[in-house]
């Protein structure tokens, strides 16, 4: 099979700055009013230097400047609509400030194939790294991707 | 990294007590996920995956309609983790989907912590967080750690 092959698959790096009033368009979508995403006051009292960003925020990062979902399927030749989500992971080192310029390395870090009760499935564990402007790993991201495996009896 | 001590002061009255293994934090409701929320979050995040957009493509995915983007539910979840514990303590946080959600749910968030241990730079807990349905449906279950 081709899965196999995926191993270590390196995405084209891509970088972002972090800009304010995306953090807060995407704090607003969530409906996280937590003041330190919008006031500098309140992220300095929690003990940020300025306004810092949601748990969940590097996906932002991903989506907007790294391959989009259309994308991934491609370069993974992977089949989108059996593509699931089944687990995120973040590991965090250094805050993260507007003005911040982010650079990532993605990688395909394991690939499997499994039998289960719903049939087959390819499972690709996918890392990226993120480090600012001053060469710090701020985060690592761990996805789980899950593809569904289409009928594949006795074909 | 912060100095533990300015943590304490963050903190407050109680915050030992209130992070002792076992501790239930308040549990958190958000309003009925709608679709606006849906294209919101689509807007904000990047993905536009027409299964979180388009009805059509939801029904001939034979899920009937659309669906909320997972990492909708996972920022609920951290949301509740950053009303739980001070966001700047928060070292890691994973989760495990479990079920689609679609728009008209109400998702509640609960946590407990269930694990504590002594470092060299403070007291790391760790904790469960899970995000529900009305009727108790798992959407998601998963882990944060925090270092106090």
């Amino acid at each position: 099979m081709v899965v196999e092959g995926k191993k270590g698959y390196r995405f084209k790096p891509y970088s972002m700055v972090v800009e304010r009033g995306k953090i807060k368009e995407f704090a607003m979508a969530v409906g996280d009013d937590n003041p330190i995403y919008y006031e500098k006051d309140a992220a300095t009292k929690a003990g940020f230097k300025d306004i810092t960003v949601p748990p969940t925020f590097f996906t932002v990062i991903d989506m907007w400047a790294g391959p989009n979902f259309e994308e991934i399927c491609r370069e993974l030749e992977l089949d989108p609509v059996m593509v699931l989500h089944g687990e995120q992971e973040y590991e965090y080192f250094y805050n993260i400030y507007p003005g911040d310029e982010i650079k990532t390395v993605s990688t395909v870090q394991d690939v499997a194939t499994r039998t289960g009760s719903m049939g087959g499935m390819n499972i690709y564990l996918m890392e990226t790294n993120y480090y600012n402007q001053n060469g710090q790993k701020v985060m690592i991201a761990r996805s789980k991707i899950i593809e569904r495996v289409r009928g594949q009896r006795n074909e | 990294m912060l100095a533990p001590r300015s943590l304490k002061e963050l903190g407050g009255k109680g915050m030992n007590k209130k992070y002792e293994v076992g501790y239930h934090f308040p549990s958190l409701t958000k309003p009925a996920v709608t679709k606006v929320q849906l294209a919101k979050y689509a807007g904000a995040s990047g993905d536009f995956n027409p299964l979180h957009l388009d009805d059509r493509v939801g029904k001939e995915a034979g899920i009937g309609g659309v669906i909320a983007h997972g990492m909708l539910i996972m920022g609920m979840a951290g949301e509740a983790i950053g009303s739980w514990v001070p966001r700047i303590s928060l070292k890691s946080f994973s989760v495990r989907f479990k079920a689609m959600t679609v728009p008209g749910e109400v998702i509640t968030l609960t946590g407990r912590v269930v694990d504590k241990e002594k470092t060299d730079n403070g007291s790391l807990i760790i904790c469960q967080v899970e995000a529900k349905n009305h009727s108790d449906e798992i959407k998601l279950s998963g882990r944060f750690a925090a270092l106090l």
